[in-house]
């Protein structure tokens, strides 16, 4: 990522003059200092106010619905400011045995996910990051290129395969694929922490007379640490929050709560509305807590993954 | 006995097996889990196979025949306008955003968090969302319209062909403008603010500023931005699969739900498979179209 955008704001435009001069320009000039960033003030809340509005009143929907009793959420007009609150359809949804299978299911693969994760793509990374060997180039470009696939293609032959071997509606089918589907971003953040850790730390190791294992296991591992948390939460979220794998691949048994959610409540009759927003906020818990712990390395890693090198 | 030997020539050769070693587990899992299905989906566009029946039958090019034959050039325009409309109005969106939250102002950083939530959001969870919204009976949106006079009668709007792709096209937009806006604002942070302000030195005004000074810099981020959208939402399943499911009467199908459906509802894989060779095809030369466009844009800035 910074290697790509770095470049680009090495290239100076040269319909631009040396800008020490200006700058001081600028300094003296008091009446333009005021305005010294000249943008139209209303511009700027103006797209505040549309982009905003169109970014948060489905979200207030989504939480004024959930805490809407049944009668209410079926009047009209709606109601946009509730007048009763009730945690019912919460209790509603906790209390039904199935959501709750659909929650541990979810839980048990996207930890298993996020664990496997981890372990496959620190050593992929590590690999990629501290050693160079013939094909490193191409190998790299594999793994980055392979999260371009259509899954709905790969889902038909995994679908097969999976069957072959037994492995329909089992916690491996997901994990399996899960885990795959993560190891692009993962070896790529993952890769990132290990270039920023000195090549001087394995030559001392070495000459300490650690072996491969011994110095990234005892030394590497341990300071990469928060990278490999950051990594395992990005996969525990991308198994959290499948749909179309966890849809085919696992049977009502091993179901996770995305393709659950959707064959409990999505009927041919009238939906719950409250009941299913209140399980959609259920669900988005756990992927905004790994949210804000993932804060710091988000950027840079939605844009590693998209970047080669 | 090892330790008498200590040879650089070994040390050497253990190294090229540690490598080997290191990258084992995840190259499997990416040949197993991606390569061999992908190339076998491929393949099996020249053979007629059932998911449910055994036997296996050389078919030539039956099955892209037939595909092509049968409503492609529908399900392309269709997938076009759906990829087309899902990655141009985020990106508007976000660079609009983009643009504004780069100024420093109270509370832009808390904002720039904030943005982010509809991205943040499950897949499913966007969808059952804008499907409450766009209910036909009780949704929200019906509600205000109908209440500020603008509609006489409830719309169903995803069950309905002239409004179900713009429905998704807005459930879609709402999902990823967030991406979008973080992706631009790394590529801003990257404009020098010396350069803005010589350039306003200069009397430029806040569009010649952008077109001289800040587009130049976010331009490959920009480009970057749209192909990957691009990518993504051609190949885009959740949110069509959970809100209209490719109706009504099949006008909001794309290449994922097509290949899906094919596959698991009509048991062909042969047909899926035929599908899924001409949408490779064309997101390859999508691709190469780009990695020319961009190497050339590279060359004239060099």
């Amino acid at each position: 990522m910074t290697g790509i955008l770095t470049a680009k704001s090495a290239s100076i435009d040269p319909t631009t003059v040396d800008p020490t001069p200006t700058r001081a320009a600028v300094a003296a000039d008091p009446r333009r200092s005021d305005r010294r960033r000249g943008r139209p003030r209303w511009a700027i809340w103006l797209t505040l106010l549309v982009v905003g509005a169109f970014a948060f009143l489905p979200v207030y929907w989504l939480v004024v619905t959930s805490l809407t009793p049944n009668a209410d959420v079926f009047a009209f007009p709606p109601r946009l400011f509730p007048t009763t609150i009730t945690f019912e359809h919460y209790a509603d949804v906790l209390a039904n045995p199935a959501i709750l299978g659909f929650l541990g299911n979810s839980i048990w693969v996207s930890a298993i996910t996020a664990v496997l994760s981890v372990v496959v793509s620190m050593y992929m990374g590590y690999a990629f990051s501290k050693f160079r060997f013939r094909g490193r180039a191409s190998l790299m470009y594999f793994v980055l290129s392979s999260q371009m696939f259509p899954q709905a293609l790969l889902l038909v032959t995994l679908y097969v395969v999976f069957a072959q071997f037994g492995l329909l509606n089992t916690y491996q089918a997901l994990v399996i694929s899960f885990t795959t589907f993560t190891l692009p971003l993962c070896v790529w953040m993952l890769k990132g922490f290990f270039d920023a850790l000195p090549d001087e730390l394995i030559e001392a190791a070495k000459i300490d007379g650690a072996g491969h294992w011994r110095t990234l296991h005892s030394v590497i591992l341990p300071l990469a640490a928060p990278g490999l948390v950051a990594a395992g939460l990005f996969a525990f979220v991308r198994g959290w929050n499948d749909f179309i794998f966890a849809l085919t691949l696992a049977g009502p048994e091993k179901q996770t709560l995305p393709p659950g959610l959707v064959n409990t409540y999505i009927g041919e009759a009238s939906t719950a509305w409250p009941e299913l927003m209140a399980a959609s906020l259920i669900t988005s818990i756990p992927v905004c807590i790994a949210f804000i712990a993932l804060q710091r390395f988000l950027v840079g890693g939605i844009t590693a993954g998209a970047v080669k090198g | 006995m090892q330790l008498t030997t200590a040879p650089p020539k070994s040390g050497r050769l253990s190294e090229l097996g540690f490598i080997t070693l290191l990258l084992l587990p995840g190259l499997a899992l990416l040949v197993c889990v991606v390569l061999y299905p992908l190339l076998r989906s491929l393949a099996s566009a020249f053979f007629t196979e059932s998911l449910v029946f055994p036997g296996v039958e050389w078919a030539g090019f039956q099955n892209i025949a037939d595909v092509l034959a049968d409503g492609f050039g529908e399900l392309l325009l269709q997938t076009l306008i759906f990829t087309v409309g899902a990655t141009l109005f985020p990106f508007l969106i976000g660079f609009a955003l983009a643009l504004v939250l780069n100024e420093r102002f109270r509370g832009s950083r808390l904002l720039r968090g904030v943005f982010l939530i509809p991205w943040l959001l499950p897949g499913v969870v966007v969808s059952f969302l804008w499907m409450w919204i766009f209910d036909a009976n009780y949704g929200v949106l019906n509600g205000l319209l109908l209440q500020s006079g603008v509609l006489d009668s409830p719309v169903p709007w995803l069950f309905q062909t002239d409004t179900a792709r713009g429905a998704l096209i807005i459930a879609k937009t709402w999902n990823s403008f967030p991406w979008i806006m973080v992706m631009l604002l790394a590529g801003l942070q990257t404009v020098p603010k010396e350069l803005h302000e010589a350039a306003m030195v200069d009397g430029a005004g806040a569009v010649r500023r952008f077109l001289t000074v800040t587009w130049p810099h976010v331009r490959g981020v920009a480009g970057l931005v749209l192909l990957l959208e691009f990518i993504w939402n051609f190949q885009h399943f959740d949110t069509i699969f959970v809100l209209t499911g490719g109706g009504p009467a099949g006008t909001t199908a794309t290449f994922a739900t097509e290949v899906y459906d094919t596959a698991f509802k009509g048991f062909d894989l042969g047909h899926a498979g035929a599908l899924g060779l001409l949408w490779m095809a064309l997101l390859m030369i999508l691709v190469v179209v780009y990695v020319r466009f961009s190497e050339r844009g590279e060359k004239q800035n060099a």
